[in-house]
């Protein structure tokens, strides 16, 4: 039989398609399944279970002040990180290297690492001791410290992946022309100038996949606060491992997974909306 | 042609299925289910190490199948209503045991429990395994339980009354009280909040709660959740709280927060401070648990091997549990996977070591005069709500200090109506 050849398209992706539909499909409908029904019936009394215990709450308002925390502060540095090895200096190389070797350790190895450094007996407080700069251990972990374990989760978020962002933004810098920035360098306008009317404007697209990615993996942040806080800051992940794994609810479980979900899609629809990329080219 | 090839895979199939029952002919072969042992390189240890002397011994063939409770609950009761038993002997935990005996599917071993040589059961586990009528209906196998490991360093505090010798035997004189003494002594010497806790979203805290405090202040572990003494011991445990190292809510295993230096006294599963212990025998001790007003409550984790009425093989699957229960076997098992031995002639037989020090701590802890052996409900998949309530008693009452009588009043409700539910009598 001969394929027509306005069939090959569909052909194409069938794959792609079965892949989603078996991979993301069928779970998506089975955690439906098990978040809205009861004995086989439709019925919101799994989702009354999940949102009238206090943690539900708690885990939406920490992910979400983590995320509004955490990703601004990986931008920035990033892309200072990534103009500052944008030009062409010796050791540049390294410097790439050394800046992206937080990005192959594992979310729960760097929990662990930080969790050595800040313990009260862990290096920085013995050092800060050693220094006679403090005389008792700052404390980073237990309930009592929300606030400095909210820090600590920040630090080691940061450091480990602020990397997958400085590398889309370098990606992004070495496709600039360099055409643009020396006409603008005669017309003489400065860095600032070129910064602001040149090199961010044509980075857009780069920002919104660093910033896509990287907010999509806030919503799902599970490791690292798992490790630093346990369940004193709860996250949405961490919550929904808890049900399933400790608790054994997989409804409330389907429930965290599907508030991620839809945080995650509404999320990413919200960024293509608002941060159209622009291209110089075609802006005339 | 479709048809014939998916025939010949039907055929293939059945005789897959046909041969996977049947093939090792020859010797006896014994079906042996259990719920312990299931992780894979305890699996890997019965397998290589456990069943190949057994089976050179005797020349019976184990078949060795790991199965979660529910697994084996649902499969025994199939086996039981179509009468075509295939289990020999099956291993599970006490509770689950109890169930199946309640249910008449366990055969009585009474008779032949007595003819066992060169061991003596310990007397309080024996008790378990045997039920009004007098029936044996278990060989107890292995158990294991939660204890308390000091840091020898920590006995420069003591406080006044209170000896060295008075908290490693488990004395009168170990107290919650004196618990608190000392680990103010502590904190006023060195400005250490020296106690730890495995109050971690993976850590075992609840059990502290339900099997140690609530039997040692109350009597019981659920009966008196939300009475004046239960209130009494929320108020200590706040107490404790303030000596406790806050970071506790961060940890799930007390070996590393101790090899660490993080806290000098800490409570946990005998296998999440084995490594402490194993890494640095001379730095510590196990020791019981502190009494309460009620006694020393604390949880035995009890497992034993049953045989199922109309098993094939009665007479092999005996000797497959004389031989699991031999002093030299359970050491092996003690040393390998760390559960601790039924049989006192096997807790003797423990080579000088960092296992010494384990054994007897547990052994010193089981012998109390005034022990109160508290067994974990059997609630099947509600087990984790039961847990959850403790849980979060203690974030409210303890972290966020909520009154603890509403608390107490608001969640005991919910805890009873669990034991209703499952139709399993309050302990």
């Amino acid at each position: 039989m001969k394929i027509r050849s306005s069939h090959i398209p569909y052909l194409l992706i069938l794959p792609a398609v079965a892949y989603l539909a078996f991979f993301i499909g069928y779970p998506l409908i089975q955690a439906l399944y098990l978040a809205f029904t009861k004995n086989g019936a439709f019925s919101l009394d799994t989702v009354r279970r999940a949102t009238s215990d206090p943690m539900f709450w708690q885990a939406l308002k920490y992910t979400i002040l983590l995320a509004i925390t955490i990703v601004p502060l990986q931008l920035i540095l990033a892309l200072i990180l990534a103009l500052a090895v944008n030009g062409s200096f010796k050791g540049r190389d390294f410097a790439i290297y050394a800046l992206v070797i937080p990005l192959t350790i594992s979310d729960v190895a760097a929990g662990l690492i930080w969790y050595t450094m800040l313990a009260d007996y862990g290096f920085l407080n013995k050092l800060l001791l050693n220094l006679g700069l403090i005389s008792e251990p700052i404390h980073f972990f237990g309930y009592e410290y929300r606030m400095m374990e909210f820090l600590a989760i920040v630090i080691a978020e940061v450091w480990r992946a602020t990397a997958i962002v400085f590398v889309i933004l370098v990606a992004g810098l070495q496709m600039i022309s360099k055409e643009y920035l020396e006409a603008a360098e005669v017309f003489g306008a400065g860095y600032w100038t070129r910064l602001r009317k040149i090199v961010i404007p044509m980075l857009k697209p780069s920002i919104q996949s660093a910033l896509i990615i990287r907010t999509l993996f806030a919503m799902q942040v599970f490791g690292i606060v798992w490790i630093l806080a346990g369940r004193d800051i709860p996250v949405l992940a961490g919550e929904g491992f808890y049900q399933l794994v400790e608790i054994k609810d997989y409804g409330v479980a389907s429930i965290y997974a599907l508030t991620i979900a839809a945080l995650s899609i509404l999320l990413g629809a919200l960024y293509i909306k608002f941060l159209k990329a622009e291209y110089l080219e075609v802006r005339t | 042609m479709n048809k014939k090839i998916s025939m010949l895979l039907i055929v293939l199939l059945g005789i897959a299925v046909f041969a996977s029952g049947c093939i090792g002919g020859g010797g006896a072969k014994i079906v042996w289910a259990s719920t312990q042992l299931n992780p894979p390189e305890e699996r890997a240890f019965v397998l290589n190490e456990l069943i190949p002397p057994f089976k050179e011994e005797t020349g019976i063939d184990v078949e060795f199948v790991p199965l979660s409770y529910a697994d084996l609950s649902t499969r025994l009761e199939a086996e039981m209503s179509s009468g075509e038993v295939t289990l020999d002997v099956v291993a599970d935990l006490h509770g689950g045991l109890d169930y199946f005996n309640s249910k008449g599917w366990l055969t009585d071993l009474s008779g032949k429990i007595k003819e066992l040589q060169g061991r003596t059961f310990i007397e309080s586990y024996l008790q378990y395994a045997t039920d009004q009528n007098g029936k044996v209906f278990y060989v107890p196998w292995m158990s294991a339980t939660y204890v308390m490991v000091v840091n020898k360093e920590a006995f420069k505090y003591l406080p006044e009354g209170l000896t060295q010798e008075d908290v490693m035997k488990g004395t009168e004189k170990w107290t919650y009280d004196a618990l608190l003494e000392w680990l103010e002594n502590i904190y006023k010497q060195t400005g250490k909040k020296a106690f730890g806790l495995p109050a971690g979203p993976k850590g075992l805290l609840h059990r502290f709660i339900h099997g140690y405090l609530y039997p040692s202040f109350t009597g019981y572990e659920t009966k008196k959740f939300d009475s004046p003494e239960a209130l009494e011991m929320w108020d200590y445990f706040k107490d404790l709280w303030e000596y406790t190292n806050p970071a506790s809510t961060t940890w799930d295993a007390m070996a590393d927060p101790l090899l660490q230096g993080d806290v000098l006294i800490a409570w946990d599963h005998t296998a999440r401070i084995k490594n402490a212990i194993t890494t640095k025998p001379d730095q510590f001790v196990v020791v019981p648990v502190p009494r309460g007003p009620k006694g020393r409550g604390f949880i035995v984790v009890l497992a034993g091997l049953a045989i199922p009425k109309n098993a094939p093989h009665q007479e092999e699957a005996w000797k497959l549990i004389e031989y699991l229960t031999r002093p030299e076997t359970q050491v092996k098992v003690m040393e390998k996977v760390g559960f601790f031995p039924t049989v006192k002639e096997a807790s003797n037989a423990v080579p000088e070591g960092p296992l010494k020090i384990l054994v007897n701590g547990v052994t010193a802890q089981s012998s109390t005069s005034d022990a109160l052996i508290v067994m974990i409900p059997n609630l099947g998949e509600k087990g984790g709500e039961f847990s959850a309530i403790y849980r979060d008693a203690f974030t409210r009452i303890v972290l966020n200090g909520e009154d603890p009588e509403s608390v107490l009043k608001e969640l005991g409700p919910k805890l009873h109506k669990l034991f209703e539910e499952v139709g399993v009598p309050e302990p």
